[in-house]
């Protein structure tokens, strides 16, 4: 609508145009009070000085050429006065009084210009301030809102009206992780993730920067405070993350799927031990004379039994659970562990032969010991579905667990290394790098989401995962994770 | 401890031994109890190469074998088994019956293929008949090396009438194919049945048929 525009601002502009003419009177009725009163009235003093308030006054109305006139009009008119009053008599006084009268004038209206500049300035930062997206406050000694910008209004719902003299941590309900206040204490800064409630309840999440304020004379005058709204990102940070952990989980499923056949084994063989043994214990009680020493050892077997199932169904259980990651101190050897304990059938069934190097007692990686189980699992079932190209006689898979580390203290150098090696028919060097894209697979039934799913696990966790040529032409992946300080004798 | 078999198992003749391969130390101590209390010896083994490296004794034997064995399998250890002559029933056990391995099984000659967890009952069925198997087994392997034995301690003369005589020919038909008079093949022959310890005719041809005796006609 620019008709409707056009109108608003002639409309602002004729106003302007009404308040500059009355300014003008003004200023001008004041100068010519003065001038009467200089001129006219018989006191014996620097009634000039006055016209330092028509300076003063004019500052505040007029832009810099204005204030000039304004300036140049009350020298010219105290030079007149004193011209129409002393026109006979320059006695050394009045000229004195007329210099400083004059010198005054001509001084404020130059301090008056430079101040008129500096607040246009500032003004023009304040405007800035409001500008941005950034919610921007200032927070007095005591917790008091001093400033609050345009960006504060929009993001918390409290106009600046309301804010101004609240304290903010009421206004804001902002949840602070304990080591906020401590750190701006010591070093003046502090920057983090905080969530506030705004005004009409909604939760907002955002990156805060926090700074210390000291006046001219070093006293802390207050915090300043920067608000970042990162809710948004924030949630959709955390949709991908359950996606993630959604596909993490289907896959594993998937690689449960593929260990059925041990997985069974697992389950049944306590099971069979269970039955057999309780059948051998009836059978020994139902003697003419019992055995109960016989019995006893059988039902003391059958309980070991029940207990072991129910641990495999434990250990599966957890594998099979959709659950949040934890992470949790975890032995690198004690992982590769229980990945061997769900594998061993299978490497039987399939002939490799298994070289196990295991260093790395007593350390700890922090880790989702499911997830990086399950690293572990579809990188050994990649293997061995490589390995079944191979003749028997050569199926060879190799887990080399080994600690990278140095007394230098940059964290890279802080890892735990494991390898996996097989003896398969390895890929084209130019497939390598494709090996860890989503849906890029070189078996016939895979769908390739698994290196994938084992890249972002292995990177969730600051590690990072790398395939290469073995030497005995198959391929060699490489895990490596960083090592928590703290080791455990 | 001797003790009474409380169901149909026969009686030990000369203690029928049962041989349990499994890589299960639970499942191997509880099969080992289920026979013990029904009176059979057990020797437990949890890997094939274990059981080749024993020394047992001669006795009437089975095996229970567990198809999925570290290192070599099952089904190969049948293979083995068969080969190097170490004869005996195999009764195999699957943690999953699946038909393939069982047909392959049975088809090389186990006794009988049993999925986990299977009835106590079943098993010990299965573990009699194929210790009534290999007793059978060995019984007529100790009568065909009786046999052998007793034929061994014949001459080369009495080999050749024996023949002939399981052959059907009469007296005369022999005197005329070795070329002795008919009293000396009476002779020969009078000592062939002393000692092959026939007692009659149809005794010896029956011999002769398990020793695999065939008429050399000139």
């Amino acid at each position: 609508m620019p008709g409707s525009d056009g109108m608003a601002a002639s409309e602002s502009a004729r106003a302007a145009r009404r308040r500059l003419i009355g300014s003008v009177v003004v200023v001008a009725a004041l100068c010519g009070v003065i001038f009467a009163i200089d001129t006219l009235l018989p006191f014996d003093m620097a009634i000039a000085v006055l016209y330092l308030v028509v300076v003063v006054f004019a500052a505040s109305v007029f832009e810099r050429l204005g204030l000039l006139i304004v300036g140049a009009v009350c020298v010219g008119l105290t030079g007149l006065s004193f011209v129409i009053i002393h026109a006979d008599d320059y006695n050394l006084s009045s000229v004195m009084r007329c210099l400083v009268s004059l010198a005054a004038i001509a001084v404020t209206t130059l301090l008056t210009l430079r101040n008129q500049r500096d607040t246009r300035a500032l003004r023009g930062q304040a405007d800035l301030l409001d500008l941005s997206h950034d919610a921007i406050f200032v927070r007095g000694p005591s917790d008091i809102i001093t400033y609050w910008n345009r960006g504060a209004e929009r993001l918390y719902g409290w106009t600046r009206a309301e804010a101004l003299g609240s304290r903010a941590g009421a206004l804001l309900r902002s949840e602070l992780p304990p080591c906020a206040e401590p750190e701006l204490m010591s070093s003046g800064l502090w920057e983090g993730e905080l969530t506030h409630t705004a005004k009409d309840g909604r939760r907002v999440i955002t990156i805060s920067r926090w700074s210390r304020h000291r006046d001219a004379r070093g006293r802390l005058a207050g915090t300043l405070e920067t608000d970042r709204d990162i809710t948004d990102r924030k949630m959709t940070e955390e949709k991908l993350h359950e996606a993630r952990g959604e596909l993490a989980h289907v896959t594993r499923l998937s690689t449960m799927g593929e260990l059925t056949a041990s997985i069974t084994h697992e389950v049944n063989q306590p099971l069979a031990a269970v039955v057999t043994n309780g059948e051998a214990c009836l059978r020994w009680l139902r003697r003419d004379q019992p055995d109960i020493g016989e019995a006893t050892t059988s039902v003391e077997r059958m309980i070991a039994n029940a207990r072991r199932a129910s641990d495999v169904v434990a250990r599966l259980r957890a594998l099979a659970r959709r659950e949040e990651p934890e992470h949790l101190p975890l032995d690198p050897r004690e992982w590769v562990d229980e990945c061997l304990l769900l594998l061993e059938r299978e490497l039987s069934s399939h002939r490799i032969r298994l070289e196990l190097e295991l260093a790395g007692h007593g350390l700890r990686v922090a880790g989702d010991r499911v997830q990086l189980q399950q690293v572990l699992i579809n990188l050994m079932i990649n293997a061995i579905q490589a390995l079944d190209e191979m003749p028997e006689d050569r199926r060879v898979l190799r887990l080399s667990l080994t600690a990278r580390q140095t007394d230098d203290a940059s964290p890279a150098a802080q890892m735990i290394v494991l390898e996996v090696e097989d003896s398969g028919p390895g890929a084209a060097p130019q497939a390598l790098p494709n090996l860890f894209t989503a849906f890029y697979s070189t078996k016939k039934e895979g769908i390739g989401i698994g290196l994938s799913i084992s890249r972002s696990i292995v990177e969730a966790h600051g590690g990072h995962i790398t395939a290469a040529s073995a030497q005995s032409g198959g391929l060699r992946f490489t895990v490596a994770l960083p090592l928590q300080k703290e080791t455990v004798s | 401890m001797i003790s009474r078999a409380p169901s149909r198992s026969a009686a030990p003749s000369n203690d029928p031994l049962v041989i349990v391969v499994d890589d299960d130390e639970a499942l191997r101590e509880g099969l080992s109890s289920l026979f013990r209390s029904i009176g059979l010896q057990v020797a437990l083994f949890a890997s094939a190469g274990e059981l080749l490296a024993a020394k047992l004794p001669d006795s009437p034997r089975c095996l229970v074998l567990d198809i999925r064995l570290p290192g070599v399998s099952g089904l190969d250890f049948q293979g083995q088994l068969v080969r190097s002559e170490i004869a005996m029933p195999i009764i195999f056990m699957t943690g999953h019956g699946d038909i393939p391995m069982s047909v392959r099984a049975m088809k090389a000659g186990a006794v009988d293929f049993l999925t986990k967890p299977f009835r106590d009952q079943d098993m010990l069925d299965a573990v009699s008949a194929a210790l009534q198997m290999d007793r059978e087994r060995r019984e007529a392997q100790a009568a065909t090396d009786r046999l052998h034995a007793l034929y061994g301690s014949l001459t080369e003369r009495e080999k050749q009438i024996m023949a002939l005589v399981t052959a059907g020919l009469m007296n005369k038909q022999v005197a005329g194919e070795v070329g002795l008079s008919e009293i000396t093949v009476k002779i020969h022959r009078g000592n062939v049945m002393r000692k092959m310890e026939a007692r009659s005719l149809a005794d010896l041809v029956r011999m002769a048929g398990a020793l695999g005796l065939e008429t050399r006609k000139k």
